[in-house]
């Protein structure tokens, strides 16, 4: 066995996950919808999470700016 | 289905992960530990003299919630490995394989940075530092530094819960008060008889982890005794505020009333029957009772804090 192949495996690399594109995964029809509708809930999750940044920004300007007629 | 699906592939090993739920991440944000965050920030919030803007308040508020929330994302990520082995926590996301490590740090440090730079242009600089600080006090100091070294690490772990009520005294004043330095001493001596009363019935998972909570390395009897002593520590402490004139009687009522009950509950503990280790013989009911009262205690004491202001 090569020096290499002994070198014990990083505590990083064993929490990764194995990755494996979606094409070549062993994966029933069901698992492949299952994976498809999470990756589409994330998704949207933060579009949500992004808007709901910007809509916060917004409302910090237009309150401070109305208030105090200054940001900071 | 989809939680059936989960329980069958979460195994990285057998299968690529069909990846994280919504839920899962906002799991990774110990909602239930923010819900008190939340609570006592808002307490600060109220109590502070002055005014703020109500949409203002509510996203200072959102901010801390959001930067405790990222800190337990760094807790999770950090203590990953004992929350393997521990039978509370197997099941949280990154030892169930839902979510990578690496991911839950970055999720938790962005959540920090972005909570902090919310916090400091919807209120100001003072407020937004002391969050920072209690990320990295929660993250760093506890987490990476003390919880794994010292049987006193929930003494110090407490600070971190103290911070929401200073931020929120903070985010209305742009200063630090004596009174929310008072409410900060009050949750960090609260916080010891609190976790201790639940760790004497709960410390096996420690012992599995190696986590150095005190019934495992001093045994029962001394945190028993550690229980009472910061009860009591915890009586005079609670009554200060009135004392220094800070609150009015609605405080000074509620503080007496609790403070005594709180006392009775841990004499219970102290005194439960128990074996010569001091092992409780009643399957340590009086833990349980002391535990849940502490609960109560600390919503009754802030409740009322509120309450003496509004009046």
């Amino acid at each position: 066995m090569s020096a290499v192949a002994m070198k014990p495996e990083k505590k990083d690399a064993q929490d990764r996950m194995p990755r494996v594109k979606i094409t070549e995964a062993q994966w029933s029809d069901e698992q492949k919808t299952e994976f498809l509708r999470r990756r589409r809930a994330r998704n949207y999750l933060l579009l949500a999470a992004l808007g709901g940044f910007c809509l916060i920004v917004y409302v910090i300007a237009m309150v401070k700016l109305h208030e105090y007629g200054r940001m900071w | 289905m989809s939680s059936q699906t989960t329980e069958l592939f979460h195994d990285a090993s057998l299968t690529p992960s069909l990846g994280a739920e919504p839920g899962d991440w906002l799991a990774l944000l110990k909602p239930r530990v923010v819900s008190l965050v939340v609570f006592t920030g808002a307490i600060g919030l109220i109590i502070a003299p002055g005014h703020i803007n109500p949409l203002i308040g509510a996203i200072a508020i959102f901010c801390i919630a959001l930067g405790a929330g990222a800190a337990g994302a760094i807790n999770m990520w950090y203590d990953r490995d004992i929350d393997a082995i521990m039978r509370r926590t197997t099941s949280r996301p990154i030892p169930a394989g839902k979510i990578e490590a690496a991911g839950a740090l970055g999720f938790g440090v962005v959540l920090s940075v972005i909570s902090v730079l919310l916090l400091a242009m919807a209120t100001n600089l003072c407020a937004a530092a002391v969050l920072a600080f209690s990320i990295f006090y929660y993250a760093v100091i506890y987490t990476i530094w003390l919880k794994r070294r010292t049987p006193q690490n929930i003494v110090i772990g407490g600070g971190a819960g103290a911070f929401p009520a200073v931020i929120g005294w903070a985010a209305v004043t742009g200063n630090i008060g004596l009174l929310p330095m008072v409410l900060f001493f009050i949750v960090f001596f609260w916080t010891p008889p609190h976790f201790w009363s639940l760790s004497l019935y709960a410390s096996t998972d420690y012992e599995k982890a190696g986590v150095p909570m005190l019934p495992v390395v001093k045994g029962a009897r001394h945190t028993r005794w550690n229980v009472f002593v910061y009860t009591l520590i915890l009586f005079p402490l609670a009554l200060s505020p009135w004392f220094m004139g800070l609150t009015g009687w609605v405080y000074g009522a509620t503080a007496l009333v609790l403070g005594t009950v709180f006392v009775y509950y841990a004499w219970g503990v102290l005194r439960d029957r128990q074996d010569a280790k001091g092992v409780s013989l009643t399957k340590d009911q009086p833990a349980r009772a002391c535990f849940k009262f502490s609960i109560l205690y600390l919503f009754l004491l802030f409740a009322a804090c509120a309450v003496d202001r509004l009046v």
